[in-house]
């Protein structure tokens, strides 16, 4: 008995749901000032001359900094994804533009004022003479001889290439009783979390300490960051990370305003903050999964696929030192997912494009890989008429296989993705639902059933990265009081993992959940760590935090032993008491032991052990590889979690409008250490994952000029439009954690597409639509219904 | 340009010189200190910003400082004095993890307090329409919804002496 395993509410919620939370906004110190960024209105432009007169002299003004200032005083912000280790070009990014902006919202200046009225009107106030330059605004376009370049050193549009073959594909195709052939979209879309982003910096010139405020997913890597950009040693700053209100990737670091308010507050002496505003999130917060997929699949009238060749084409927006770009390269990674597909060849281009960087979106490219998959087989089935079920199953690498190599070097720990599908499938009533349909379409009703299936790779390590990173660290304090205290390198976003850490080192101890407090994000008291992202959290950090509970209960077994007069190995800590088995009489309190430790250190019961309950773990996963094996090759990700979903929608042929009826998801994660917080991720997860099926696309027009720069352009569900979600999990412990635990971060985002997609489809059995490009907006479902009883294409609504 | 308003915040009476320029949210968090009350869009979108103004919710980062003189404000702050003393909506909240990071929940708890002020027995399709204003990007809304449920019974079964701290 223990606390891993229940759903014990997170420890941060009392003081949330009281409005007692402190996010970087509500935190305010005497002498404030507030930034404002001028950003560039141009998706590609040269900087002439900017005039800063007008701003200066305005009242409340306390500095404007323009691209000379940080050239002369700052380096450029460090890579997060080391473009170099992958083979892919990089570029020099500055905390402002040099001289040319490569997209609209790219920072050009700020203005520092006592007030944000100030602040706001003398940005107005600046002055840019801008030379437009041609614009990139398509990948396809953007790969042609003649376009424009973004990055005019690159002498092309392309950022990272890979190609890999696996098998022999082309005696799969000419052996092959048929081959389908298509293509696959998944919109530009972005994260948005309700508080956007913001830092403050406070400088003690005394100390030469600067005190560094971020919403930020990751403290001590960003302190790299800005000791690097800044030039100075990471020891003269202290990230602290507030409570973070929602980040889902997109505040992995280093954006521009990091490093530029660090610099400001140095310089001027004085606090300075910065808060973004919702328009510029949207134009530079970071956006995601802009793909275009081609496929070619070789399949045998069984239902076996022979054979397959993919074409992975990403529109990264232009480069920084985001590692936004790298959601690409997973993609191409996870293919082809779930399937044990011997003849395989995959191709990748990432294209730089003069529109918002990419930046770390929870699914991390996974996503978009699993709506190709998906597709690839929904298309099989129509092809051979076998039922969609049917060809999964066929394809799935079988439980028994794992670990499993995939084409792209990944290593694939465990897995049963058929119990999945079978269960989710008695969950939505696949067997009935042919009869519920027909009774529905004698109403007039149409409605259609859709899978999709997910495979979401986590703990993401990449050779010589400071950030994505497959080890991290947990310090285990015991006091003479008994009480315990966990300071993590793993931080929380709000997702949790704090109170799952709490479970993992209160199990380890054998002590009380109340017992234990935890400590995230501040890189003064905190052991090094890389933070939050890739559901890292409770896969490495718990695990560091068990290896030092481990530690901390083994020298107070040593000492209880003694103490009691009994052999350690025959000690039970539980619940704050320690009982030597078999003698129930025979115990001490878990309390006392703690004191001898520390008051005794001299003591008979001490005797040549080391004083103290305190101990420092670092983890390191296994199941990662990245000695390059022929064809460059390596293995990234240690841990792969997947899911199948089953949906049933209504769809109205007069509107397009889609309504669902059912949700349902099995997930495997391996062990859970807390199912209440599993299945809150999990709903967030597929949330977000039917926004980006159903509502969410980035758009931009020919000029590459943002459209969707609020949350009425760009519509992120509401309580009305998410339905209730049925969930189940399937544990298959994966055996590179100390616990089998898999990780839930991210899972239940990328089986929406595809099942919703699907379930469209299926819900008009006479007519041959398919749906290949989400967002399944009314107007593309009504064109794809009209298309299917004309015969006519008819014309779209939704631009690029 | 500066104008003398009074208010009554949470209770209390206050009279404040004050920048016209100012928004209601500016006021609560930037002039009172009470930083409970979030911004996620100032486009009236989000409503991470909810506070009641006489009684009505209303999404503070659209009304203006200046057309608030002589009114009632209610925030987050008003719903409890301690971690003992949480508002039977917030309990309700902190036990079914109606919540993850927090950032719009104090939103989320004053448009559930109106709601159940105007409907005390809502079914779930009343609790998702009730709070179709408010955006919450990590839930899914799934135990959002399961809370409010939670906090409908709750105040029915301590019906009638319930009042919560915020009327």
């Amino acid at each position: 008995m223990g606390y891993v395993g229940k759903g014990v509410p997170s420890l941060t919620n009392t003081r949330l749901v009281a409005g007692r939370g402190q996010f970087v906004d509500d935190i305010a110190l005497p002498d404030m000032t507030h930034v404002a960024v001028l950003r560039s209105p141009y998706a590609h432009a040269r900087i002439r001359s900017i005039d800063t007169s007008a701003a200066e002299s305005l009242p409340g003004v306390i500095h404007v900094i323009t691209g000379d200032e940080v050239k002369a005083n700052m380096n450029a912000i460090p890579e997060t994804y080391d473009t170099g280790a992958v083979g892919a070009k990089g570029v020099k990014w500055y905390a402002l533009c040099l001289d040319r902006a490569r997209y609209v919202g790219e920072a050009v200046a700020a203005v520092v004022a006592e007030d944000k009225f100030a602040a706001y009107e003398a940005r107005d106030l600046i002055e840019v003479d801008y030379e437009e330059l041609p614009v990139v605004a398509d990948p396809e376009a953007a790969m042609s001889d003649d376009a424009p370049l973004v990055e005019p050193d690159w002498g092309d549009n392309i950022m990272a290439t890979r190609d890999i073959t696996l098998g022999d594909p082309d005696a799969a195709f000419a052996e092959a009783d048929g081959v389908a052939t298509g293509s696959v979209r998944s919109s530009r879309i972005t994260g948005s979390a309700i508080e956007p982003r913001g830092c403050m910096a406070s400088y003690d010139p005394y100390d030469d300490q600067l005190t560094f405020w971020d919403s930020t997913q990751n403290p001590h890597p960003l302190r790299q960051y800005l000791a690097g950009t800044l030039g100075v040693p990471d020891t003269s700053i202290r990230v602290i990370q507030p409570h973070v209100g929602g980040a889902f990737g997109l505040k992995m670091p280093t954006f521009q305003e990091e490093p530029l308010v660090a610099y400001l507050a140095r310089k001027l002496g004085r606090p300075v903050k910065w808060i973004e505003e919702r328009t510029e999130n949207f134009q530079t917060g970071g956006h995601a999964r802009d793909t275009r997929f081609r496929y070619d699949v070789a399949y045998k009238d069984d239902g076996e696929v022979t054979g397959i060749r993919l074409e992975v084409l990403a529109d990264v927006g232009a480069p920084t030192a985001l590692c936004g770009w790298g959601m690409s390269f997973v993609t191409w990674y996870c293919l082809p997912c779930v399937y044990k597909i011997p003849n395989s060849e995959t191709h990748l281009r990432s294209v730089v494009t003069n529109k918002c960087p990419w930046n770390a979106y929870r699914g991390y490219g996974k996503d978009a890989a699993s709506f190709l998959m998906d597709r690839i087989m929904d298309h099989v089935a129509r092809e051979t008429g076998l039922p969609r079920a049917d060809v999964r199953f066929k394809n799935f690498i079988p439980a028994d296989e794992f670990p499993y190599p995939q084409v792209s070097g990944a290593m694939l720990d465990s897995g049963n993705y058929a119990a999945a599908l079978e269960k989710v499938l008695d969950m939505v009533g696949y067997d009935d639902f042919p009869r519920q349909q027909e009774e529905a379409l004698a109403e007039g009703r149409y409605l259609g059933l859709g899978i999709g299936q997910e495979l979401i790779p986590e703990g993401c390590s990449m050779p010589g990265s400071l950030i994505l990173n497959g080890s991290d660290g947990v310090e285990v304090r015991v006091s003479p009081t008994g009480d315990v205290t966990a300071l993590t390198g793993i931080t929380s976003p709000g997702s949790g993992n704090e109170t799952g850490i709490a479970q993992i080192v209160a199990d380890g101890l054998g002590c009380e959940l109340s017992r234990v407090r935890v400590i995230q994000g501040d890189t003064e008291s905190c052991p090094w760590g890389f933070g939050n992202y890739s559901a890292r959290s409770i896969i490495i950090g718990g695990s560091a935090a068990q290896l030092a509970a481990g530690d901390i209960r083994e020298k107070m077994a040593l000492v209880a032993g003694r103490m009691l007069e009994a052999d350690p190995a025959d000690l039970e800590f539980s619940e704050g008491n320690v009982t030597v088995k078999g003698t129930p009489g025979q115990a001490v309190s878990f309390d006392d032991v703690a004191s001898d430790v520390y008051r005794n250190p001299h003591g008979a019961n001490m005797e040549e052990t080391e004083p103290a309950l305190e101990a420092t773990r670092h983890f390191k996963i296994g199941n990662v590889y990245h000695q390059p094996e022929k064809q460059g090759r390596f293995s990234a990700y240690p841990s792969w979690p997947n899911g199948a979903a089953a949906c049933i929608v209504e769809v109205d042929p007069e509107t397009g409008q889609i309504e669902i009826l059912k949700y349902c998801m099995v997930h495997d994660a391996g062990t859970i250490v807390n199912p209440l917080l599993a299945d809150a991720n999990l709903h967030g997860g597929i949330a977000q994952g039917l926004g980006a099926a159903l509502y969410e696309q980035i758009v931009y027009d020919e000029a590459a000029q943002p459209l969707t720069a609020t949350f009425m352009d760009y519509t992120i569900p509401t309580a009305v439009e998410i339905p209730r979600m049925e969930l189940a999990h399937q544990e298959t412990p994966t055996p590179f954690t100390p616990l089998g635990t898999k990780g839930v971060g991210e899972s239940g985002v990328g089986a929406p597409l595809g099942a919703l997609c699907n379930a469209v489809e299926d819900a008009f059995p006479d007519l041959d639509i398919t749906l290949n490009e989400v967002p399944l907006t009314p107007s593309r479902v009504w064109s794809a219904i009209q298309e299917a009883k004309t015969g006519a294409p008819e014309r779209e609504a939704v631009s690029r | 340009m500066k104008l003398p308003i009074s208010i009554a915040i949470n209770g209390q009476t206050r009279s404040l010189e004050i920048d016209t320029r100012l928004t209601l949210v500016a006021l609560v968090r930037e002039e009172l200190g009470l930083t409970g009350t979030h911004v996620g869009c100032t486009t009236g979108n989000c409503g991470a910003c909810t506070v009641l103004l006489d009684g009505d919710t209303v999404k503070s980062c659209c009304v203006l400082a200046a057309d608030v003189d002589g009114q009632e404000i209610t925030t987050i702050e008003a719903f409890s004095t301690g971690a003992s003393t949480l508002h039977p909506i917030q309990q309700a909240f902190a036990d079914n993890q109606g919540l993850q990071c927090g950032f719009c929940t104090p939103g989320m708890v004053l448009s559930t307090h109106y709601l159940l002020g105007q409907n005390p027995s809502p079914t779930e399709a009343d609790i998702r329409h009730g709070i179709s204003g408010n955006l919450c990007r990590c839930t899914g809304y799934q135990m959002i919804v399961d809370s409010v449920l939670d906090a409908a019974q709750r105040a029915r079964e301590s019906a009638p002496s319930a009042s919560g701290a915020a009327e």
